[in-house]
């Protein structure tokens, strides 16, 4: 694919930056060979992001030295970037919602003519590179953006860099957002535009992935690159060993408790959205003891206002909740705390976490109204302190000192504390939110096993996810949500990847019974 | 690509904000201090300019604030009342609701208060007994309108969404105006030259104690003391103070937590009000002996904004920011009497100091809300 004589698309050299006295990228060499596909790998805070930002104009670094077609370049800003052909699809979407794609496409870039806008052009522009590449984006040419879903949108960012020339593609973790179907064909773009001699940098921290779509994959941790190796040349473990730094099981965990009686018991749950549309429609479930029961389901199905109504946070619509078979479907979010309900939010930064607050301060929220740590609305703060020092001790929290502002801390060690915190005032049943999203592998394996040995000490635990892996380690059973009903309660042994997947599509498995297909399963 | 333009622009604002949100506490005394002394530095310059001597401006600014057991006493009834309102702003701000009424809420309280004294008084006898029977009557009445006025605008913020900011200075506006009517119509004093109410009865006096001052009493400054005792208290060491503070710093966290966001704006706002209406019954039962037009009393709760900004919204804080405007206005109205410098030339420099002092502090609560500074990487 390279001859020696070819200089590669993108070389740093020995790029160090720093933010204050934390060392982000630390003396990094990367090459992208043109007509590549790269992966740059590594856990959450390893440097990844500040890598590419460096690449493509955002931060200056303090050393080193970006070379594009083997010519020494400093970017100033991304205009600088995109000038010399590299483009950045962002983990968060820079689209303009409520403009139509077209004019997010040619935005910044408007070809006119006598000062007057010309979008003819650019539409036909537009049609060649969907064309090209098989794209769908060209019939949505005058939709608003914020009507397409997210896998749309993200080919709107791709058509975009292409629109702009770019030769070298940066996609930071663009599988995200995506559900597997949508993941693989987003991998046949890629394909297709290194086919083309494009060359694209894959930034991942989801093993499987890079094994499958990219060349070459370099692996950072703390801010060095540990490595690059051949993705035909080495393994997930090999690949996981040198993000984490030693050896990660990936197994699934053994089950071998059986569940005991039930906890929570939801039943025809229905539950509006902010816009008043209604997000959940009739669900019926039940946790009991000792057991996980897994909500899969692409994001923005009805999980995030269903896990609201069982925790107390929006008010149900329809519909009961019990808890031990009292009805709680009325009481506050408070009193769903004092009655045993832990939750770890989706949004940890948002609402799980004070970011300004230091740890202790953070170990109180949620239990400010109880003992031992508030006795009568005076607080105790050395009670306080001990429980975060405990919890930073027992969850390996790094930094570990519970002194330090939660802000500071790397999004695994953030939830670790948060998972720690959760559990500390011996819970009935816990509801999980993506407790694992953005979070480190080793930090990922930690929280894994600490939900399994809670589950095996007998609580009820829900788990919501959109990673697939997650949930067939970890639950029990599998519900899996579409369009604000569980379409089908599944057995995680008796299901792969590819049937949850469907499921998650709104498809039912044809070879399930009938009565099973219908929709509002009970779970 | 303008959104990438718009990025780096941010990027920039967002160190030098954080510069800013990770100032320390020592700092940020350093900072208060230095620009106290810069603002009164160009003040002098300002006075020099107007061709006025500025040493002796100078020397009548120490002078008229604490040069004299009469000028200490000044400051110190001015400080009362600018700790009292820079509480009630502080609580408010601290949990991230902009109360910006205080001024109404304490005309209120203080209005209530002699009200209060004046109808009740007739019916109990004349003795030291009764006057502080009264005195507490007419400091409740004050702590309970001053609530009510200031829970009005957090209802109507948590439960319609009205911008309190936008209702408070309303709020402001009717109060003054209204007291003002009341004080000038049904509640007036027939037999006095000036708009006022009857004044309060002879045995409702604080006692002076310390300072031989009839405007100063060490009640006062005690109550005073007791207050920013418990608000920091109850802030620092209470379920509720913690609720209150969480709700300030991440709404969103807080109603994680449990809080529900709408009674905290409303309980946030009336406690507010609560310590805005006891600075009006100070302000009615120590100073005045009576209660006159609003719109001329003094501007304690507007100037209370800068107070509690200057403290970093910290209730303790609010001590020495509260004792430099008092000593301020105190050299003011010193000044204003001994030199020929005019009261005009005063208040700027004042505006000098408040603008030095208190806008890094807005600023760093308007980067910490719009997410700016800190780290993200």
């Amino acid at each position: 694919m390279t001859g020696s004589n070819t200089p590669p698309a993108v070389r740093l050299e020995g790029i160090t930056k720093r933010f204050g006295d934390v060392v982000a990228n630390d003396d990094v060499d990367f090459t992208l060979e043109r007509g590549t596909i790269h992966a740059l790998l590594g856990e959450n805070g390893s440097g990844k992001t500040t890598l590419m930002s460096v690449l493509y104009g955002l931060y200056d670094q303090d050393a080193g030295r970006i070379r594009v077609e083997g010519e020494p370049r400093t970017f100033e800003s991304p205009r600088d970037a995109m000038g010399a052909g590299i483009g950045m699809i962002h983990q968060h979407f820079k689209l303009v919602e409520p403009m139509t794609v077209l004019q997010n496409i040619v935005l910044g870039h408007e070809p006119t003519e006598n000062g007057m806008v010309d979008e003819s052009d650019a539409r036909a522009d537009i049609e060649e590179i969907c064309s090209r590449y098989g794209f769908d984006v060209d019939q949505y040419l005058d939709t608003p953006v914020e009507e397409l879903d997210l896998s749309a949108q993200q080919r709107v960012e791709i058509v975009k860099s292409l629109y702009r020339g770019a030769e070298v593609l940066i996609l930071d973790e663009p599988t995200a957002v995506l559900t597997p179907q949508e993941v693989e064909s987003l991998m046949d773009v890629m394909n297709d535009l290194r086919a083309d001699g494009r060359s694209l940098i894959f930034i991942s921290h989801k093993l499987d992935e890079a094994l499958t779509i990219a060349d070459e994959i370099t692996v950072l941790r703390d801010g060095k690159a540990i490595g690059t190796v051949r993705a035909d040349e080495t393994s997930e473990q090999d690949l996981a060993r040198m993000m984490v730094g030693r050896e990660v099981l990936f197994d699934r965990l053994s089950r071998e408790t059986t569940p005991g009686d039930p906890v929570l018991e939801v039943e025809g749950l229905r539950m509006r959205g902010d816009r008043g549309r209604e997000r959940v429609s009739g669900v019926d479930l039940t946790v009991r003891e000792g057991e996980i029961l897994g909500i899969a389901g692409v994001q923005g199905n009805g999980q995030g206002e269903l896990v609201e109504g069982i925790t107390g946070l929006r008010s149900v619509a329809e519909g009961t909740i019990r808890l031990h078979g009292d009805d709680i479907t009325d009481t506050s979010r408070r009193q769903r705390i004092e009655d045993g309900i832990a939750y770890v939010p989706e949004d940890r930064q948002r609402d799980g976490l004070v970011q300004e607050y230091s740890l202790v301060r953070n170990a109180l929220l949620g239990n400010q109204t109880i003992e031992p740590y508030a006795n009568g609305g005076i607080l105790d703060w050395d009670a306080v302190a001990a429980h975060a020092a405990e919890i930073v001790d027992e969850f390996d929290v790094q930094p570990a000192d519970p002194e330090v502002d939660a802000k500071s801390l790397s999004g695994g060690n953030q939830q670790k504390f948060i998972v720690g915190r959760e559990i500390g005032h011996d819970p009935d049943v816990m509801i999980a939110s993506h407790p694992t999203r953005g979070v480190d592998v080793g930090s990922i394996e930690f929280i894994h096993n600490r939900l399994i040995e809670l589950r095996d000490e007998g609580l009820a635990i829900a788990v919501v996810s959109s990673k697939l892996e997650e949930i067939r380690k970890l639950a029990d059973r599998i519900a899996v949500m579409y369009e604000g009903e569980f379409i089908d309660i599944v057995d995680p042994e008796a299901v792969d990847e590819e049937d949850l997947g469907l499921l998650m599509a709104g498809h039912s498995l044809e070879e399930s019974d009938a009565s099973e297909t219908d929709r509002g399963v009970q779970a | 690509m303008t959104d990438d333009r718009e990025g780096r622009v941010r990027a920039m604002v967002d160190r030098a904000a954080s510069r800013m949100l990770d100032a320390t506490v020592l700092e940020r005394i350093g900072i208060a201090i230095a620009s106290t002394l810069l603002a009164l530095l160009i003040g002098l310059g300002i006075v020099a300019a107007a061709g006025h001597n500025p040493f002796r401006f100078a020397y009548q600014l120490i002078v008229g604030s604490f040069g004299s057991e009469r000028a200490v006493a000044r400051t110190l009834r001015y400080s009362v009342l600018f700790v009292l309102a820079g509480v009630a702003v502080a609580v408010a701000f601290r949990a991230g609701v902009f109360n910006i009424g205080v001024q109404g809420q304490f005309v209120v309280g203080g209005f209530a208060t002699v009200v209060t004294i004046v109808r009740v008084a007739p019916h109990l006898p004349n003795g030291t007994g009764s006057g502080i029977v009264l005195m507490l009557i007419g400091t409740i009445a004050a702590i309970v309108a001053g609530g009510l006025y200031a829970a009005l605008p957090g209802v109507l913020k948590a439960y319609s969404g009205a911008n309190e900011i936008i209702t408070t200075i309303m709020l402001n506006f009717i109060a003054i105006g209204a007291v003002g009517w009341l004080v000038a119509g049904r509640f007036g004093d027939p037999e006095a030259t000036a708009t006022r109410t009857e004044r309060l009865p002879e045995h409702v006096e604080l006692p002076s104690v310390v300072f031989d001052d009839p405007n100063l009493s060490i009640v006062g400054i005690l109550l005073t003391v007791a207050v920013v005792v418990l608000v920091a208290a109850v802030m620092a060491r209470t379920s509720f103070g913690y609720d209150m503070v969480t709700s300030g710093y991440q709404e969103t966290a807080a109603t994680y937590s449990g809080v529900d966001a709408r009674r905290m704006i409303v309980s946030t706002m009336t406690l507010s009000g609560m310590v805005a209406g006891l600075g009006g019954a100070v302000f009615a039962i120590m100073i005045q002996g009576y209660f006159t037009d609003p719109s001329g009393i003094g501007n304690y709760g507007f100037d209370a904004i800068a107070v509690s900004l200057l403290a970093a919204n910290n209730p303790v804080g609010v001590v020495p920011a509260g004792l430099l405007f008092g000593g301020l206005e105190s050299a003011g109205s010193h000044i204003q009497i001994n030199s020929d410098v005019p009261v005009q030339l005063i208040d700027g420099i004042v505006g000098l100091v408040v603008l030095f002092v208190a806008v890094p502090e807005l600023f760093r609560i308007v980067a910490r809300r719009t997410g700016l500074g800190g780290d993200d990487e």
